[in-house]
C-alpha cells in the first residue's frame, strides 16, 4: 500500500470493500478503531454482514463480482455532484492530458478500441495521448541519462519523451477527465442498484459519505483486500479504486491510500522479491523472449523517458552484478544472456497445472504452497499433480499437496510420482526480515532451534544449490554457463547466513576480491551505477542494512529499529523498523500539499514549502532539492510532479498500463447469475483460461446460486497450520456454509444440517449456518440468492479434516496479475 | 496498599477474534478436545458453546433483528467470571478454594484445596464455575493472579495508538487486537467506561442508544471486577439483567464452620438440594441461533 496500518488512525471516513478486515487481518481494527474514536466513519461493502460490519458505522451489501459497477457508481456521483479535489486532479492526475483520437468503446459490444479479434488482445496505442513534441534524451553534464555515457555502461538508446497536448480548462472532449465522466454516466444509481443488489438508499449514503473526503482538507482511505483482486478483472478493481482515491485526493495524504490487507505475514516481501512469473526483483519485468532479447532491448524498452525510473537501468544492472559478481562485465552484457527469459509457454500457477497435465512439466518444487487445496478448480490441479514424475514439497507440516496422492478422489495405486517431503522451519525457528503492507521491513530473531530434521528455507536452498552446482562442475549440463557463473557466497564460517543476503539486498560498492566483511554498503539507491561499479539485488530495500560498523548485527541496522517516537504524531514512527523506499512511510507525499506545497490539511502535514525549503516529517517522494558537488543544496520549489515513479510523474486517470481496459468497465464474472447490464459483453474479452476443457462453466439454469469464497480469524489459508493447533480447530471446528433464511427455507435447509454443494467442478458436503446476515439480492429485478463458504479444510492433518471446496472454484482469471476467480462463481445446494 | 482492579471489556470495540479465548487456553495450559474432528458444530461463530472443564472464557455471538435497513445486530459478548466484589461461590465454598484476593479484589482460586463439592455451581449468578478431572476440580477465570503477582510485564495498547507499558495484565488483555479489553484501577475502568457509552450514544451516524454500562452497580452496588461497556441492550449479551445472589447463599455461608471439611458428605447433600432449588437456569440464557 502507499501508506502504512496505522495510518488508518488519520483518515476522516474508511470504506471497506472485498476485504473483511477486522476478521482476517486483526491489527487492523486497532487503527480504524482509533479513527472512529476520533470521529472519523466507517464503511463496511459486503456481499455478508461480517465481523467487520458489526464494528462499522454503515453496512451496504453487495452481489459478488460487482465491485467495478459499485466504484463506477461512484465515480460518477463524485463527477455529477461536483465532489471532486479540483486543484489535486489538475495539478497531480493527467486529467487534462489528451487521449489519441481513436480512442474509443462501445457498448454493444463492450470493448475498447484497438480489439484485435485474431490475437485476442488489445493494441493499446489509442490508450495512450496526443503528442505535443518529441524531446531528445538529455544526456549532457546534470541531464538525466548524463550516466549511459560513462565508461562501464551498456550501450543503450535513452527513449524520446513524447510530451502529451494538454487542456487544463478541459473543454476538450478528449481530455482523460472527460473521457472518464463520459465513461461512467452510465453508472447512475439506479444501475448500480439493479446491478449490485443493494438498495438506493444505502448506497446514496455510502456514497455521500465517501464522496465528502473530496474537500481538500477531508481524507479517506479504501481498504481492499482479496475481495477486489480474486476476479477474472480483479486488476481492474484495483484500478477503479485509484480512481476514487485520485478523484476524492486522497493518495499521498495521511489517512488515504488505496490500502491492500496482505494478509500471509510475508506477501508483501514475496512481491518485493518478486515470486511473480512476469517480476523481476523490486518491480522490475523478467525478460522475456518477445520483447527483451538482449540487454539493450531490455534497457532500451523498460527505461522511461522522465521520471524516477530514467534510473532503471542502474537497478538493473546493479542487480545482474549480484548474480554473477565477478563473471558479470560490461563485455558479456552483465551476464544478462545467462538469466533464462520467458518464452510462449505461460508458467503462472493456473497454467502449471495445464502444463502438468499435458505432459509439459514433469517434476515439480512446491514450497510453502498447498496448490492441491488451495487453487482454483484443486481436483484438475490433483489429477495434473499424479501425472508428475516427481514432486517435491517443503513445508512445516505435510500438507494436502505433500500428501496429494490420498486424496478422496484419487487411488494411490495408479499413481506413479516419487513424491519426497522436506520439513522446514517456523518463522520463530530462523532469523530473517519480514516486510508488511505497509511495506515496513522488520527484523526477526531466532527463537528456538527447529524440530528434527527440519530446516530453514534458505538452508535448503543452499544445500540445492551446492549439490546442483557440484553435478555441474563434475559432470556438466545444459546451460552450463548460467549455472556456474551464478555468484552465490552467502555465508557465514561456512554457513548459509540471511544477514550476508541483506548485505546483497541492500547494495554495496563493487570492488574484486571483497567480501562481506569489507563491502562498503550503500545507504540509498541513489548511489548505484549502471556501470558495474556496485552491486544490489533488490534496490527499494537500499538503505535497509546499511550500516557498515556493525554489519553482522540486525539490531544496529535500520531494519533492527525499535524506536517508539513519533514526533509528528501522525504514526509515522521513522526509528521503528525501515519503509522502503528509504524508510518513506507514505509513497507521493508531494500530493499532500497544495500546488503551492502548502498540506491541504495543516493537522496532516507531511511536506510543506515554507517559501524557500521544504519542511518535511517524512522522507519526501519527489525530487525536493539537488546538491552540488561542492555540498551545495538548491530546493527545488513546488511543481506538479506529485508521482515521479511515472514517465508524466502524473496519476492515470485514463491509462494504458494494463492489458484488458483503459478504464475499468463492468463484465459480469465467468459464472453469473446475471446478465452484463451495463454492455453487451458478458465477460472481459481478456479473461484467460476460459476455454481450458477442465474449467467446465456452469450455467445459471443449473446452478443458479451465487457464491463467494472467504476465510475466518480461527483459521489460516489452507489450514495446514491452524488446523493443527488444537486451541482453534475448538474455536473453529468445521467448515460451513453460509446461507440465508430464505435459501434454507426454500431448500428445506435446517441450520447445522450437513449439505451438499456442487457444480460441474466438484462435489462438496459442509454443515449449513442459516443466517440473517446474508440476505438474497435483486439483481436485474429478479431474486439472486448468495451464498458464502470458508475455505480452510482438506484430507490431511490430525485433529479436524473435511472436503476441499477449492473444488468449485473455476480456473479463470485475470490477463494481467493471472490471479483465479474465487470471488464469485455459481453452485447448487441440496440437503445431503 | 491494595486497589481495586478490574478487567476491562468493551464490546463495540470488539471485533471477536476470539484471541483472549485462546490466550486463556495457551496461558493456563488448559487442553482442547485431541482427536480426529472431534469437537462438534455448533451452528454459531460461538465455539465451543460455553465454559466448559477446560474453557474459563469464550467470547459470545448473538444475532438480532434490528430497526437499520439491512435489518441485523451481530454482537460480541464475553463470558467468563464476573470477580463479583461479593461472590456468591467464595461465600459457600467450605474448602477455602475460592477466594477473595484482597490486594485486587478478584475471585482467587487454589484448586488443590477444592474438595469438588460445587456449591460454587449453584452459588454463582453467571453460571460460570466448571469442573475437570475425576475429583471434579473447580475451573474458572483466574484474572491471570499469577501474571500479576509474577510481575509479567507487558505493554498494552488502548486502541488510540499510543502504546504504553502498564500492569501486568492478564493474557486477554495482553493479547486483544483491538484494543477492546483493558486493565487497571476499578475506578478507572469505570469511568473509562462511563466515558465510551455517552460517546457511542451519541455519535452522529449509528448512535447506541442502549449502551450501558455493565458490572459497577450490580448486586446493589457491590458490582464485579469485570466492568463491561454493552452496546446493546443486556439481554442480548446473555446477561442477566439484576443478577441476584440466593439468600441460600447466605445460610450456606452460615452453616460452614459447622460443616468443614469433614463433613463434606453432609455439604454435598445439601448442595444437591441447593442446586435443584435456586440453581441458575443456564438453557434460558443459552443461545441457539436454529431458534432464530
Amino acid at each position: 500500500m502507499t501508506g502504512h496500518w496505522n495510518d488508518f488512525k488519520n483518515a476522516d471516513v474508511l470504506l471497506t470493500c472485498g476485504s473483511n478486515n477486522v476478521e482476517n487481518h486483526p491489527e487492523s481494527a486497532r487503527w480504524v478503531r482509533a479513527a472512529c474514536d476520533k470521529g472519523a466513519i466507517s464503511i463496511v461493502v459486503d456481499p455478508r454482514y461480517t465481523r467487520s460490519a458489526a464494528v462499522a458505522d454503515v453496512y451496504c451489501p453487495i452481489r459478488p463480482g460487482t465491485d467495478i459497477t459499485f466504484w463506477g457508481g461512484l465515480i460518477n456521483y463524485i463527477i455529477q455532484n461536483d465532489k471532486w479535489q479540483k486543484e489535486y486532479v489538475l495539478t497531480y492526475t493527467n486529467a487534462s492530458y489528451l487521449v489519441h483520437e481513436d480512442y474509443s468503446f462501445d457498448v454493444e459490444t463492450g470493448l475498447f478500441s484497438g480489439w484485435d479479434e485474431s490475437k485476442q488482445k488489445y493494441v493499446t496505442t489509442s490508450w495512450g495521448y496526443q503528442e505535443e513534441e518529441s524531446v531528445a534524451p538529455n544526456t549532457g553534464t546534470g541531464g538525466a541519462f548524463a550516466y549511459v555515457l560513462k565508461p562501464g555502461t551498456p550501450e543503450f538508446t535513452p527513449p524520446h519523451k513524447e510530451v502529451p497536448r494538454k487542456d487544463m480548462t478541459l473543454t476538450d472532449p478528449n481530455c482523460s477527465f472527460n473521457i472518464l465522466k463520459e465513461h461512467y454516466s452510465r453508472y447512475d444509481i439506479e444501475t448500480v442498484t439493479k446491478v449490485c443488489g443493494m438498495d438506493a438508499e444505502t448506497l446514496e449514503q455510502v456514497y455521500s459519505l465517501y464522496a465528502s473526503t473530496g474537500a481538500p482538507e477531508k481524507v479517506g482511505a479504501i481498504l481492499y483486500a482479496l475481495g477486489q483482486t480474486q476476479h477474472h478483472y480483479g486488476s481492474q478493481n484495483t484500478r477503479a479504486m485509484c480512481l476514487v482515491q485520485l478523484l476524492l485526493g486522497n493518495i499521498g495524504v495521511p489517512g488515504g491510500s488505496v490500502n491492500a490487507l496482505r494478509g500471509e505475514p510475508n506477501v508483501q516481501g514475496a512481491t518485493d522479491m518478486a515470486m511473480l512469473v512476469y517480476d523481476f526483483p523490486g518491480y522490475m519485468k523478467w525478460p522475456t523472449v518477445a520483447s527483451h532479447p538482449t540487454l539493450r532491448a531490455w534497457l532500451e524498452h523498460e527505461t522511461y523517458a522522465d521520471g524516477y525510473y530514467t534510473n532503471k537501468p542502474k537497478f538493473f544492472i546493479s542487480a545482474l552484478k549480484e548474480w554473477y559478481g565477478e563473471h558479470a562485465t560490461v563485455d558479456n552484457d552483465y551476464g544478462y544472456d545467462w538469466l533464462p527469459k520467458i518464452g510462449s509457454t505461460d508458467f503462472t500457477t493456473m497454467s502449471t497445472f495445464e502444463q502438468m497435465d499435458a505432459g509439459v512439466i514433469k517434476g515439480y518444487f512446491c514450497w510453502g504452497m498447498n496448490p492441491a487445496n488451495s487453487t482454483a478448480n484443486t481436483k484438475f490441479a490433483r489429477q495434473a499433480l499424479s501425472k508428475l514424475e516427481w514432486l517435491v514439497a517443503v513445508d512445516w507440516v505435510e500438507t494436502e499437496t505433500a500428501c496429494f496422492w490420498r486424496a478422496p478422489d484419487l487411488d494411490p495405486a495408479e499413481i506413479q510420482t516419487e513424491c519426497y517431503y522436506l520439513p522446514a522451519a517456523l518463522i520463530y525457528e530462523k532469523m530473517g526480515s519480514i516486510s508488511n503492507s505497509g511495506r515496513w521491513i522488520q527484523w526477526r530473531y531466532k527463537a528456538l532451534d527447529p524440530v528434527d530434521e527440519a530446516k530453514p528455507d534458505y538452508e535448503i536452498c543452499d544445500l540445492l544449490w551446492s549439490e546442483i552446482t557440484r553435478l555441474y562442475r563434475e559432470e556438466g549440463g545444459p546451460c552450463a554457463e548460467a549455472i556456474l557463473n551464478v555468484k552465490w557466497d552467502y555465508h557465514r564460517d561456512g554457513k548459509i547466513d540471511p544477514r550476508a543476503v541483506s548485505m546483497a539486498l541492500n547494495g554495496y560498492k563493487w570492488k574484486d576480491g571483497a567480501d562481506w566483511d569489507s563491502r562498503e554498503l550503500l545507504s540509498t539507491f541513489g548511489d548505484l551505477g549502471a556501470d558495474g561499479s556496485t552491486a544490489c539485488a533488490l534496490w527499494i530495500y537500499s538503505g535497509f542494512w546499511a550500516n557498515n560498523d556493525d554489519r553482522w548485527e540486525a539490531a544496529s541496522q535500520k531494519v533492527g529499529g525499535r524506536a517508539l517516537e513519533d514526533p509528528s504524531g501522525l504514526g509515522l514512527y521513522p526509528g521503528w523498523a525501515y519503509a522502503w523506499p528509504l524508510n518513506r512511510r507514505i509513497l507521493y507525499n508531494r500530493a499532500s500539499a497544495d500546488a503551492e506545497g502548502k498540506p491541504w490539511n495543516p493537522e496532516r502535514n507531511v511536506v510543506e514549502w515554507t517559501g524557500s525549503e521544504w519542511v518535511t516529517n517524512d522522507v519526501p517522494d519527489f525530487g525536493f532539492k539537488t546538491t552540488a558537488a561542492d555540498g551545495t543544496v538548491t530546493w527545488t520549489p513546488p511543481n506538479n510532479k506529485a508521482f515521479m515513479m511515472l514517465w508524466e510523474q502524473n496519476a492515470r486517470l485514463v491509462s494504458y498500463s494494463l492489458k484488458d481496459a483503459p478504464l475499468p468497465e463492468h463484465y459480469e464474472p465467468f459464472e453469473s447469475p446475471a446478465d452484463n447490464a451495463l454492455n453487451k459483453r458478458q465477460n472481459s474479452p481478456m479473461i484467460q483460461f476460459a476455454d481450458h476443457p477442465s474449467v467446465k462453466r456452469g450455467d445459471r439454469s443449473e446452478y443458479p446460486i451465487a457464491v463467494t469464497t472467504y476465510s475466518v480469524v480461527e483459521m489460516w489459508q489452507t489450514g495446514s497450520q491452524t488446523r493443527g493447533c488444537p486451541a482453534l480447530v475448538e474455536a473453529r471446528p468445521e467448515q460451513f456454509i453460509e446461507m440465508s433464511v430464505e435459501l434454507a427455507e426454500e431448500k428445506g435447509i435446517q441450520n447445522g444440517d450437513t449439505v451438499r454443494v456442487w457444480n460441474n467442478r466438484g462435489d462438496v458436503k459442509l454443515s449449513a449456518f442459516v443466517t440473517r446476515r446474508i440476505k438474497p439480492l435483486m439483481v436485474n429485478g429478479e431474486l439472486c440468492h448468495v451464498v458464502g463458504m470458508i475455505h480452510h479444510w482438506g484430507w490431511a492433518g490430525m485433529y479436524s479434516t473435511a472436503d476441499t471446496v477449492n473444488d468449485l472454484a473455476p480456473n479463470v482469471g485475470d490477463p494481467n496479475s493471472y490471479i483465479p476467480e474465487f470471488k464469485a462463481f455459481l453452485v447448487n445446494v441440496e440437503k445431503a | 496498599m491494595s486497589t481495586e482492579m478490574a478487567i476491562y471489556f468493551d464490546s463495540s470495540a470488539c471485533t471477536a477474534c476470539k484471541g483472549c479465548q485462546c490466550a486463556c487456553k495457551c496461558w493456563n495450559s488448559l487442553p482442547s478436545p485431541l482427536g480426529l474432528n472431534a469437537n462438534e458444530f455448533t451452528h454459531s461463530y460461538q465455539s465451543p458453546m460455553d465454559l466448559n472443564g477446560n474453557t474459563r472464557l469464550i467470547m459470545r455471538f448473538e444475532e438480532n433483528e434490528s430497526p437499520k435497513k439491512w435489518g441485523v445486530e451481530w454482537s460480541f459478548g464475553r463470558r467468563s467470571c464476573m470477580h463479583c466484589s461479593n461472590p456468591g461461590c467464595a461465600s459457600v465454598c467450605p474448602s477455602g478454594a475460592l477466594s477473595v484476593d484482597e490486594a485486587t479484589g478478584f475471585v482467587r482460586v487454589e484448586e488443590d484445596k477444592c474438595i469438588g463439592c460445587r456449591y460454587c455451581e449453584t452459588a454463582c449468578p453467571f453460571d460460570v464455575p466448571r469442573y475437570y478431572g475425576p475429583d471434579s476440580k473447580v475451573n474458572k477465570c483466574t484474572a491471570c493472579l499469577d501474571r500479576q503477582e509474577n510481575g509479567r510485564a507487558a505493554q498494552i495498547n488502548n486502541g488510540t495508538g499510543v502504546t504504553q507499558t502498564q500492569f501486568n495484565v492478564p493474557a486477554c488483555v495482553h493479547t486483544c487486537p483491538p484494543g477492546a479489553l483493558d486493565f487497571g484501577p476499578r475506578d478507572e475502568m469505570i469511568a473509562k467506561a462511563y466515558e465510551r457509552v455517552e460517546f457511542l450514544k451519541n455519535r452522529e451516524i449509528d448512535p447506541s442508544p442502549h449502551a450501558s454500562v455493565y458490572g459497577d452497580k450490580l448486586f446493589d452496588g457491590a458490582g464485579t471486577h469485570v466492568i463491561m461497556v454493552l452496546k446493546y441492550p443486556v439481554e442480548t449479551y446473555g446477561l442477566p439483567v439484576d443478577p441476584k445472589v440466593s439468600p441460600m447463599v447466605d445460610l450456606l455461608g452460615w452453616m460452614k464452620p459447622l460443616t468443614g471439611l469433614a463433613a463434606a458428605a453432609t455439604v454435598a447433600g445439601l448442595g444437591l438440594s441447593f442446586l435443584t432449588g435456586i440453581g441458575y437456569k443456564r438453557d434460558t440464557l443459552h443461545y441457539d441461533e436454529k431458534k432464530h
